[in-house]
């Protein structure tokens, strides 16, 4: 279980969002729906300790992100989070399998990497340069990576945001069937890919969008 | 960790080679510069430390002692053997060494003198020459010829190669020097009344454009040691009243050729400090331009989970490989220009050791590798401090 309570994210620019307090349950889907700036990357940035709020708190199975240090977000991070960037976060002249292996850098068992990829139907590129690979195969790679370690959470950050709608809806599809059992939240703009959800929560409404400060 | 470090260098490999180049050739020049100076400064003092005067032709002081010395220059010309007659009855003197020279073999000089100028110098191989027409060969010369005992060398008039051959007087090699790292591995020697008796013999036959050598009865110079510095002075002041002589202290002479070097290699060492501060900076920027290319893989990593103190490890083994590698192929590069300065320099009586190392050139090794990691611990602490997000 996933406890949003109270949270408040300040920013640079003199802006702040506001969350109403939420609950993801462990085990479902969720997609968070919502216009740009209204807090859906931050809050998984949040959820993944990678961004601290100034108010509230996030409860993870009972323990507060927001009162970890750093170097224990880190930790909690590569142990329990599979987190997917809308931009993949790959390392273009490195191949998949060595993109895959920067984890081995925390100790990261991944020796289940060549099924993972199997099964996102991309083991034949195992041993191909990122930067040789299409926008859908690297979005694959990018879940392979995220997946590979058995997190018990996944965030996708718009996993389909480069991709056009076939290819998403696809990719949108290998994702929630590959995390089931998992608590998956998910940010998209695209409404037509809420049927692949358990739960479709719409931003808009959980923050208001952003107020000055 | 070094296997992904060494992966990571690999997608960066021109990059690398254009860093560890550079690092290469300022390490290099640092390190031979050193090294020369110092070998070229131990060489002259152990040289010039034995005899306290030398004499010869009216001429320059300098001449007669990197002749005497180092084998390097023609000789200034010739004295009569009277003096040294003279000298050997002198009270004052505790050794006397004639000096000649004037003829080669293939370019390597023949100095004409006593056993007692090889006083200190081992026979590796064979014995000490005793008789006209046998020679002792420095190891150098030997080697570079293939030379052994009994072999017969046709030696050529004149110092450089192409000079008219002595056919009917060959030299014929009885003993072998062990390597002593100095000029005197460059050089044939035998007794003076070789020089006399294969001059006389071709003057009877033949007519021929002389370059300066002894005639019978005559040398190039004396090598003196007195028995004290009363008896130097006093030596010195009698001979130096002889206009047609030149009366040297070779340590003296020595000194000032050495200040004047030591002026060079100051010169040398202030380019090589500009050249080193230099390539600090253009290493450190490079590196500091490396690190911000790599800003977009150290947040990557922060964002999937790597801690800070993993990805501090990747860079510095990075960078330490990359310091590593440049430094001992700076010292490889060092040794190889060594290695083919000796045959340059050796020409001019100096033999550069390319097995010496000074500890300072270890020093400059070190430092060169401290810099070469130095920004990248700096870059990293200072990343480890921001927010992987923020990067």
């Amino acid at each position: 279980m996933i406890s949003i309570k109270g949270v408040s994210k300040q920013f640079a620019n003199e802006t702040a969002i506001d969350y109403r307090d939420l609950e993801f349950k462990e085990g479902s889907s969720y997609m968070l729906l919502g216009a740009s700036g209204c807090g859906k990357s931050t809050l998984l940035n949040m959820i993944a300790g990678i961004l601290t709020p100034e108010t509230g708190s996030i409860e993870i199975g009972g323990e507060d992100m927001t009162k970890k240090s750093q170097k224990e977000k880190d930790r909690f991070r590569i142990e329990k989070i599979g987190y997917i960037f809308q931009d993949f976060k790959l390392i273009p002249e490195m191949t998949v399998m060595d993109n895959i292996g920067i984890l081995r850098l925390e100790k990261v068992d991944i020796s289940g990497a060549d099924e993972v990829l199997k099964s996102l139907g991309i083991l034949d590129k195992k041993n191909k340069k990122v930067k040789f690979l299409s926008g859908g195969e690297k979005q694959r790679v990018a879940i392979a990576r995220a997946i590979v370690k058995k997190p018990d959470i996944i965030l996708a950050d718009e996993p389909t945001g480069n991709l056009n709608f076939a290819i998403g809806e696809a990719v949108i599809q290998q994702l929630t069937e590959i995390s089931k059992g998992k608590t998956l939240i998910a940010v998209t703009h695209d409404e037509r890919l809420g049927k692949y959800f358990d739960f479709i929560i719409d931003m808009n409404e959980v923050t208001g969008g952003r107020r000055d400060v | 960790m070094f296997k992904f470090a060494l992966k990571n260098m690999a997608i960066k490999k021109v990059k690398i080679v254009l860093i560890v180049i550079s690092i290469v050739i300022s390490a290099c020049v640092g390190i031979l510069a050193y090294n020369i100076s110092e070998q070229i400064d131990s060489g002259f003092k152990t040289t010039a430390g034995y005899y306290d005067m030398i004499i010869g032709p009216s001429g320059s002081a300098t001449q007669l002692a990197m002749n005497t010395m180092f084998f390097t220059e023609k000789p200034l010309g010739t004295i009569s053997y009277e003096y040294v007659e003279e000298l050997q009855q002198d009270m004052r003197v505790n050794k006397v060494v004639p000096f000649t020279m004037g003829d080669s073999y293939n370019g390597a000089k023949i100095v004409g003198t006593t056993p007692d100028f090889l006083e200190g110098k081992q026979v590796a191989d064979g014995e000490m020459y005793d008789e006209k027409f046998e020679c002792v060969v420095g190891s150098a010369v030997a080697e570079k010829y293939g030379l052994s005992l009994g072999d017969s060398l046709i030696t050529s008039h004149g110092l450089a190669e192409g000079g008219s051959e002595h056919e009917g007087n060959p030299l014929t090699v009885v003993g072998i020097l062990k390597s002593t790292k100095t000029a005197y591995d460059n050089v044939i020697f035998t007794p003076i009344e070789t020089v006399w008796a294969t001059h006389d013999h071709e003057e009877e036959g033949e007519e021929e454009e002389h370059e300066e050598h002894a005639e019978h009865g005559e040398i190039c110079a004396i090598l003196v040691k007195s028995k004290s510095f009363n008896s130097y002075n006093a030596l010195k002041t009698q001979y130096s009243e002889n206009t047609k002589l030149l009366v040297i202290n070779p340590s003296e002479v020595l000194r000032e050729v050495l200040e004047n070097v030591d002026m060079s290699t100051k010169i040398v060492y202030i380019l090589c400090l500009i050249i080193l501060i230099m390539n600090i900076f253009i290493i450190s920027v490079i590196t500091l331009l490396n690190m911000y290319d790599s800003k977009k893989e150290i947040a990557l990593m922060r964002l999937i989970g790597i801690g800070m103190n993993k990805i501090n490890l990747v860079y510095i083994i990075q960078n330490g490989i990359i310091g590593l590698v440049s430094t001992l192929l700076a010292f490889a590069a060092s040794r190889l220009c060594l290695l083919l300065m000796g045959s340059y320099v050796a020409s001019m009586g100096i033999v550069l050791d390319t097995a010496k190392i000074y500890p300072m050139e270890l020093i400059i090794m070190a430092v060169v590798f401290v810099i070469s990691v130095l920004p990248t611990v700096i870059c990293t602490v200072s990343m480890s401090k921001k927010d992987g997000i923020s990067e």
